[in-house]
């Protein structure tokens, strides 16, 4: 891997802004959100220390957009490369996990694809992960070792840049002027930044501590009551599932334009009561707690089984977002005691 | 494949219409154009798989095609007025225009039947996805044991394909058996749901079979059939979701960790006894 050193963020954003569309976190209070880079801005931009509050998702698989247009010929959009800046470690697990439903090979979906081959993804470590984040309980953790073009570590003084693809190589060589050779120091320094944002993790999560797989503990429990009781809370909102990065359902319905037909994609959530009912008026998730055992066994269960990894990144984002205050830490945690208390039973019978 | 793209749909033009009772129509459908695909090579598609048929501007569902593969230049499609984009097929006219995707979805896996006896229990338009198979059995007839088709519907004007099911009958060690649900004036034939009509095929229960209807149907058939002798792997049904994009993504049609619209909507009942869900 090539490492360089950046002073200040600048220079680099600026440069990649003249190239393409640039994305940048913009904080909004507590949060970030991204915005447009304008280069013009001569404030230095913002580094978020933490996850941007929107999902990446939102970049790869807009909220709404036209997936054909009958009688179309192509069926892939005209899509420009643009980069997005401060992207951490879960959300380039999530493209990942994106990537295993719309890049299957026998059902490409074109709209994704397109957008996904021109992204240029610039991420950057973790630092101060939220009372919300879990990564380190789904096999995270708050720096990337792959998914990305370019990284940043930030250090003191400036930030380490790694490329990690063709393109992002390409952008450090071509751009050598904006950085300098890495300081002898830096990696160590780094390396002790890492592991402290990880021992913050597991402090944050300390109460969390499970005795089983998720995965097991989710199928364990199928027939627990705590998914009605813990759904007690919800108000259907549908939130967790749009601020979820990886959460992909999606609705089709055609429309009638002045001159043509088109076929539009959007987002849906199966949290939605009508999600998964059938013409005929049968509805087979119809009770809100099997819709929520339903959301977490296609997170933890079926698409492990599926695609070989989980469907959740632990970014936290649900917790935050929920307007009734659910916690799936705190609802794992309870499936957890309650698996043990099953073993233990099965045991002394 | 019929269409190489995975969302644009193929546009047919409905070469004819046959109004099989009051709310079923059968739409035979020939594509506009040949472009980069067509229909006229048998391998198509499969017995049990069905397309995404699109009324334009109106929306897309999910529909079984119940022409035979060996059917060549065109496919068939048996719809239902259940509202919606069903509803709205009941208004289209011969050369009108509509829009196909697909064909989705697995099949019903016909040649592990090859060399064996095969029965076909159909509940009122469940009968269409079977008629796919069954016209594909009786084109091959040499490479089956016994058939039997038992049909249930619920009033003599519900029964569809009626003038086939006569035909099927003349064929050479094919049963027939028809039933409707309650006595009618002018109807000498049986009456009582489909199950009744499972004491006619005891003999058969090493053979395969082939189920589809409305679920409380198969519900009450997989008992009978169990209770028969007959073996798990060897009922063949297929499930209802709601179906959205048909490829594998959009997440409407799980169940359990299976998507009906490509890991089926064909499975054997020791599958779904597997997934541990309601038919």
């Amino acid at each position: 891997m090539d490492k360089v050193f950046l002073k200040n963020l600048k220079p680099l954003l600026d440069a990649i802004a003249e190239q393409m569309e640039l994305y940048v976190p913009k904080k909004l209070g507590d949060y970030y959100s991204f915005s447009r880079y304008k280069p013009a801005d001569s404030a230095e931009p913002v580094f978020n220390n933490i996850r941007v509050s929107s999902p990446a998702k939102e970049f790869l698989f807009p909220m709404r957009e036209m997936a054909a247009v009958y009688g179309g010929k192509a069926e892939t959009p005209d899509i420009k490369p643009f980069a997005v800046f401060g992207l951490k470690n879960c959300d380039l697990r999530g493209i990942k996990i994106l990537d295993c439903v719309f890049k299957e090979e026998e059902f490409l979906d074109p709209s994704y694809v397109a957008r996904r081959d021109n992204m240029f993804i610039i991420s950057s470590d973790c630092f101060d992960p939220a009372e919300t984040c879990f990564c380190n309980m789904v096999g995270g953790q708050p720096f990337a070792e792959e998914g990305f073009d370019l990284n940043l570590s930030k250090v003191k003084g400036g930030f380490i840049v790694e490329a990690g693809s063709e393109k992002g190589q390409k952008f450090v060589k071509d751009n050598m002027r904006i950085f300098t050779d890495l300081p002898a120091d830096a990696e160590s320094e780094r390396d002790q930044i890492r592991k402290k944002s990880r021992t913050r993790l597991d402090e944050i999560n300390a109460e969390y501590l499970l005795d089983n797989p998720i995965n097991e503990i989710v199928e364990g429990c199928y027939d627990s009551p705590l998914f009605e009781e813990e759904a007690g809370v919800c108000v259907e909102c549908q939130g967790c599932t749009r601020v979820c990065p990886t959460c992909h359902c999606f609705y089709l319905y055609d429309t009638k334009q002045k001159d043509y037909f088109g076929k539009m994609k959007m987002w849906d959530s199966c949290m939605r009561c009508d999600y998964a009912a059938v013409a005929g008026g049968e509805n087979p998730r119809k009770i809100l707690g099997d819709r929520s055992r339903h959301r977490l066994m296609h997170k933890f269960v079926y698409f492990l089984e599926r695609y070989g990894i989980e469907m959740c990144v632990g970014c936290g984002r649900c917790v935050e977002g929920c307007a009734g205050g659910s916690e799936v830490r705190q609802l794992l945690k309870k499936l957890n005691e309650e698996l043990k208390d099953k073993k233990h039973t099965k045991v002394t019978k | 494949m019929f269409n190489s793209r995975t969302y644009i749909p193929r546009a047919t033009i409905i070469q004819d219409i046959e109004d099989l009772t009051y709310d079923t129509r059968l739409f035979r459908l020939k594509f506009k154009g040949l472009g980069d695909c067509d229909n006229s090579s048998e391998s198509d598609y499969e017995p049990g798989q069905f397309v995404q048929v699109s009324v334009l501007g109106m929306g897309e569902a999910p529909i079984s095609i119940c022409s035979s593969p060996k059917d060549k230049g065109f496919f068939e499609l048996c719809v239902r007025n259940t509202g919606g984009v069903t509803g709205a097929m009941q208004k289209l006219e011969k050369g009108d225009e509509i829009g196909v995707r697909g064909p989705y979805g697995n099949n019903f896996a016909i040649e592990k039947a090859t060399g064996r006896d095969c029965a076909f229990i159909a509940g009122g338009i469940g009968l269409a996805p079977l008629r796919s198979v069954i016209k594909y059995v009786t084109a091959k007839r040499a490479d089956y044991g016994k058939l039997a088709i038992l049909y249930g519907a619920r009033t003599k004007e519900d029964i569809v394909f009626a003038d086939e099911l006569s035909q099927w009958a003349q064929i050479e060690s094919v049963e027939v058996h028809l039933t409707i649900d309650e006595p009618q004036e002018a109807w000498t034939g049986r009456t009582g749901v489909v199950t009744t009509l499972i004491g006619e095929i005891s003999d058969m229960s090493e053979g395969k079979c082939f189920v589809c209807g409305p679920p409380i149907m198969i519900h009450f058939t997989i008992k009978e059939l169990l209770d028969a002798g007959w073996t798990e792997e060897n009922i063949i049904m297929t499930l209802e979701r709601h179906m959205k994009c048909g490829v594998g993504k959009c997440g409407h049609c799980y169940i359990g960790d299976k998507y009906v619209c490509t890991d089926g909507p064909v499975f054997t009942y020791s599958q779904i006894n597997a997934l541990e869900v309601e038919v």
